[in-house]
């Protein structure tokens, strides 16, 4: 008795304890839902339009089909220069997204570098990758070198961050066993930074050229080159079945790159 | 080994010495620690947690920055225009190793010996010489099959003997070791205090953080405790379970009032 008188205290703590962490809870559970109804009221939509819309999309799907393999010429030609703007696309993003990763890394920088990198980061990400498109195409013309230049830009929002996050991810003690071996700022990349981090960037990197190859078929509706400027050209010539040899082309690369890619990412994480 | 510093000048002196205030402890961590330890000493640092043994060591290599006091290392004190000389006498092993994982057991040892290679020496790789002093000392600690072997295959233990190793080219005449028997098991924690021990046969000076009162005894010669970022014992190691004890029963008692 004498005992439970002495924890009583303790329990109720532990008791308003739980409460306050129940009531934290069920206090996100209902913001989560109303984010959701507050969404769905935005998007307006109406379950009657898209009960009518069925025929339509089936009608388009429909006319998708057979594929016209006799531009198969075309496809593959087209699909080459997305290959190409690709490479030099994110070729062009990665080696920009060095500095910017460098400086915006929490171990490495001061907070106002690191304030003005993340700003970077945002305003690039933010821009949308067509407007990239539009605003390279008007520098540059229409054609492939505006697509790969607005791939480079695009590639910087992603890469950076990707490049940044894998810097902060190092292993704190690792560095600083060779900061008390005495080793210069250099010595400290080269033996401990490059090691840990490369694996994960030539990863990440990887992906991006696999995604960018899917961002350059985008880029073709505003005139950028590649794949999607034949594409668009087809279906806004109503030759839907031309249309789906060029899609077919892509989903095989798309599928062959992401399979090689994948093998090569597994293989920098087991090294 | 190397002769020593200069032996009449103690190898780690502290006056003093307290660290940032830190509001979730409501103190600095370290707050106002005095203690000398001479050369050739073995010296088991011991402690709760969250007393201070850790930031202590660290603070003697300059990895924590001391707000007031004094750290001198064979008299040079231990602050930004000396931090390199300071490094070159001291040895630190890190919980866990603080290898690289991705670079072989050889490699993380050359690493030992970046402090004395220019940059330019160290951007195509190590000396012959190196590497063949690196080998030496992996087989000198049993690790002659993992020479090539990625720092991430490694055992706790092995990982320990690869730290020591990377400590050992260094030559220093302090070693520092932070908790390196955490995570191992029997074998591997004799392994790694029978090669501190062997150190400190060598002349070494060795500050080890521990938290097994049976180790401490059985290889330090001095323990160390800290409670509430100060020294609360400094002595020999027969007594240090009764003194334990106390610093228990201490705690208890001022929990107790707090409450």
């Amino acid at each position: 008795m004498k005992f439970l008188d002495q924890i009583r205290p303790n329990i109720s703590k532990i008791t308003s304890n739980q409460y306050n962490i129940w009531a934290a809870r069920v206090c996100l559970v209902i913001g989560i839902v109303w984010a959701y109804i507050w969404s769905l009221n935005g998007l307006k939509v109406n379950p009657e339009l898209i009960k009518t819309s069925l025929p339509y999309m089936t009608d388009f799907l429909s006319r998708l089909l057979p594929p016209d393999f006799s531009i198969l010429d075309v496809a593959i030609k087209a699909l080459i220069e997305t290959v190409q703007m690709s490479l030099w696309g994110t070729t062009i993003g990665a080696i920009l997204s060095i500095p910017i990763a460098l400086i915006s890394a929490r171990n490495l920088s001061p907070f106002w570098l690191r304030w003005l990198a993340s700003l970077l980061q945002n305003a690039v990400r933010s821009v949308p990758s067509i407007i990239l498109g539009l605003f390279f195409v008007a520098a540059t013309g229409l054609g492939a070198p505006a697509g790969t230049l607005a791939l480079g830009i695009y590639t910087i929002g992603y890469l950076a961050k990707f490049y940044q996050e894998a810097i902060e991810s190092v292993d704190k003690r690792s560095l600083e066993a060779l900061q008390v071996s005495r080793a210069s700022w250099w010595q400290v990349a080269q033996y401990g930074v490059m090691p840990q981090v490369l694996p994960l960037c030539l990863g990440y990197t990887i992906y991006m050229f696999e995604y960018n190859i899917r961002a350059a078929s985008v880029l073709g509706v505003v005139g950028a080159g590649g794949i999607g400027f034949e594409l668009v050209s087809y279906i806004r010539g109503f030759e839907y079945n031309k249309a789906t040899t060029m899609m077919l082309v892509l989903l095989v690369v798309v599928t062959s790159i992401d399979a090689l890619s994948s093998q090569l990412r597994n293989k920098f994480k087991s090294d | 080994m190397e002769p020593l510093l200069d032996n009449n000048l103690p190898a780690i002196a502290c006056h003093n010495v307290r660290t940032e205030y830190q509001s979730t402890l409501q103190r600095p961590i370290l707050n106002g620690i005095d203690l000398q330890i001479n050369p050739g000493e073995f010296v088991a640092l011991l402690g709760m947690n969250g007393t201070g043994k850790s930031t202590l060591l660290r603070s003697l290599v300059g990895l924590v920055p001391i707000n007031q006091g004094d750290i001198q290392i064979y008299g040079t004190p231990v602050d930004q225009k000396h931090i390199a000389a300071v490094r070159k006498n001291i040895g630190f092993l890190f919980q866990g190793g603080g290898l690289v994982d991705q670079l072989s057991c050889l490699d993380n040892v050359l690493c030992g010996c970046l402090g004395e290679l220019s940059t330019w020496q160290s951007l195509w790789g190590f000396p012959q010489r190196d590497r063949r002093v690196a080998m030496q000392l992996l087989q000198n600690l049993g690790l002659q099959e993992q020479i090539y072997q990625k720092a991430r295959q490694l055992s706790g233990g092995q990982r320990q003997r690869v730290a020591i190793a990377r400590t050992l080219i260094q030559s220093p005449h302090i070693l520092l070791a932070d908790e390196p028997t955490t995570g191992l098991d029997v074998s591997g924690i004799n392994q790694v205090m029978d090669s501190l021990a062997e150190m400190h046969r060598k002349g070494l000076t060795v500050i080890v953080v521990l938290h097994d009162l049976a180790l401490a005894a059985q290889y330090a010669q001095r323990a160390i405790i800290l409670e509430q970022g100060k020294v609360w014992y400094d002595g020999d190691c027969q007594t240090i379970e009764r003194q334990f004890a106390r610093l228990q029963s201490l705690s208890q008692f001022q929990s107790s009032k707090v409450a």
